[in-house]
């Protein structure tokens, strides 16, 4: 049996339905991300697995005991907030302890504790530091670290890294990542961030409307869309109407089909390409972004307006607006999806 | 230009605040003087009055009677008003539209007339309460109301209560234990500065406390009151001491306020 399971998990917040009939497991030192837009429902999952929101129907077990009505001071899970949510009239250290302190545990004794949790989340002389006088990156890792101390069965992060610049969000992530795989934690991880996702999980559970849309390894689900949505949500697809993909790929579509940005070459004079990146297009230059690394074109092929990503090789390659090209496609790569 | 701005603005809050000022140091000196009749300089200084005021037994147990009704009144409101406001904000937010309707009531009726409402009401009762603290106190709890809720609300909005909460919930707390090691302290500036608002406003009270009590129960503006008549130097020397305690008062509040210490 799975560590954590759900069971036709239901919720309502009078009329409305927040999300319905949710059904997943995941096994212990898993990391798994609830992915999807704003609304879609999983934070309320997220709060709903924790206590903090009650489920209409449905059963959450962990570890082989129905905690569905546990209240969520004894359901051992931990919880880091995008809010931080630190208690601001406590120091660093009393916020940490904080958690031990209600299981009758002086801050004396669990001091070498919470010694260990600082040196984990790299905050060590900060302990008689308050909230408002860290940054939101040491914010969030004091959060962290009260999260953990209380040795929590399950981890769960609700946005924790989307109120922190880039390059802060980047090592905070990692720094998740190395302390969940050190203490074996079963994670359960919130965001709107497919890059994110895709970086940080073992498995995502893609959710759109209150409803699990797709889920699977990250590569899986980058790769092979299912529908339309999992296709508009991941990357850039573009999605070529059946009719069309019929003419020019020649293949019996019943529904659209999916083709990434990279998986689309404007053909270079003079270069060799592979048997299945094949049936060339003319297209004219719509538009075109610098991204860094990458080119993004828009491109008009015929009735349809395509994306393609070229990497930034030199600039002498960026071509002008208006020009016109020659498209190739890897056929292995495009992806009928449903509805 | 640019100096000539500055000196006049400070000219106008220099002479605005002079003119606010002679009132009160006028007084001042009246109740230092010893006598001060048809000359234009008193005959001469002495304290006697401040003497003869803190000596005389009615003066402090009037006091005394002023802070005890103030400091009940606005202990049971801080006893109500707190869990209620966290009642309202953690569970029924949106009840806090209606309540800042319900605060105004008590500036939208003008004392007279609410007090003369009380008398009525409470007249035949069969409980004993017109003439004693204890509707003085009812009352002033109703007046220390807006100022109690308006503050702690601000300071409720200033927190994340709801994700604190949850925050102590899942580290163990009880909702009381979370409300009382984690929402409390954090409330502590703005009901410290409601508190000591409130305070120096009810010392000052006087309209309910004359219609209501009168001289059944003296209290402080109730024996200033009495005391129109004595001395004029006194009286002064009355109002000096009570300026006195209010300024300490909103002093200790403003330094209370500023203070980043949480």
């Amino acid at each position: 049996m799975s560590y954590v399971t759900i069971n036709k998990l239901s919720k309502r917040f009078g009329d409305v339905t927040v999300f319905e009939d949710i059904e997943f497991t995941i096994e212990q030192g898993e990391f798994v991300t609830l992915l999807g837009p704003s609304g879609c429902g999983k934070s309320t999952l997220l709060r709903t697995l924790a206590g903090l929101d009650n489920a209409n129907k449905g059963e959450i077990w962990v570890d082989g005991v129905d905690i569905t009505h546990t209240q969520p001071q004894h359901r051992e899970i931990g919880m880091v907030f995008q809010s931080y949510a630190l208690f601001p009239n406590m120091t660093v250290e009393d916020n940490v302890a904080f958690g031990l302190k209600m299981k009758g545990i002086s801050k004396k004794q669990a001091q070498g504790d919470i010694q260990k949790m600082l040196d984990l989340v790299e905050l060590n002389g900060k302990e008689k530091f308050y909230p408002h006088e860290l940054s939101g990156g040491q914010r969030q890792r004091v959060a962290l670290a009260r999260a953990l101390i209380v040795k929590p069965r399950i981890l769960l992060l609700d946005e924790p890294l989307s109120a922190l610049d880039a390059k802060i969000r980047k090592n905070l992530r990692q720094q998740i990542l190395d302390i969940q795989k050190e203490l074996n934690l079963t994670t359960i991880f919130v965001t709107h961030d497919q890059e994110e996702a895709m970086l940080m999980s073992d498995r995502i559970f893609l959710m759109n409307q209150g409803e699990i849309i797709q889920q699977g390894k990250p590569e899986d689900i980058y790769t092979k869309p299912e529908n339309e949505f999992v296709a508009g949500f991941m990357g850039h697809y573009n999605l070529i109407e059946a009719e069309t993909a019929k003419q020019w790929f020649d293949i019996a579509a019943t529904s659209k089909v999916a083709i990434r940005p990279e998986s689309i070459y404007i053909k270079e004079a003079g270069r060799q390409y592979a048997d299945h990146i094949s049936t060339p297009k003319l297209a004219t230059v719509v538009t075109h972004q610098l991204l860094g690394n990458v080119i993004r074109y828009s491109l008009q092929v015929e009735n349809e307006l395509l994306t393609v990503d070229l990497l930034n090789r030199s600039s002498e390659r960026l071509m002008p607006e208006g020009s016109t090209i020659e498209l190739l496609f890897n056929l292995n790569e495009i992806q009928p999806v449903g509805v | 230009m640019e100096n000539n701005q500055q000196l006049l603005h400070k000219s106008i809050v220099y002479g605005i605040s002079s003119l606010l000022l002679i009132p009160i140091l006028a007084t001042f000196i009246y109740s230092l003087s010893s006598s001060w009749g048809a000359t234009i300089l008193p005959d001469g200084f002495s304290l006697k009055w401040y003497g003869e005021l803190l000596t005389d037994p009615r003066f402090i147990d009037a006091f005394g009677r002023s802070l005890f009704i103030c400091i009940a009144s606005l202990a049971l409101a801080t006893l109500l008003v707190l869990p209620m406001i966290f009642v309202i904000f953690y569970y029924y937010p949106k009840l806090d539209k209606v309540m800042n309707i319900l605060i105004l009531l008590p500036f939208a009726v003008p004392p007279v007339v609410s007090s003369v409402g009380l008398l009525q009401l409470y007249a035949d009762s069969t409980f004993q309460l017109i003439g004693t603290p204890w509707i003085l106190i009812g009352t002033y709890f109703t007046i220390a109301l807006p100022f109690m809720y308006r503050a702690i609300a601000n300071s409720f909005t200033a927190i994340n209560l709801k994700d604190l909460i949850d925050a102590a919930h899942l580290l163990g707390a009880s909702t009381s234990k979370a409300f009382l090691l984690i929402i409390l302290p954090n409330l502590k500036k703005g009901l410290l500065a409601s508190l000591f608002l409130s305070f120096s406003f009810l010392l000052g009270e006087f309209v309910f406390a004359n219609i209501l009590v009168g001289t059944r129960y003296e209290t402080l503006q109730i024996y200033l009151y009495n005391m129109r008549q004595t001395s004029g130097h006194f009286t002064s020397a009355l109002v000096m001491t009570y300026f006195a305690f209010i300024f300490l008062c909103t002093w200790l509040a403003s330094r209370l306020t500023r203070g980043n210490n949480l």
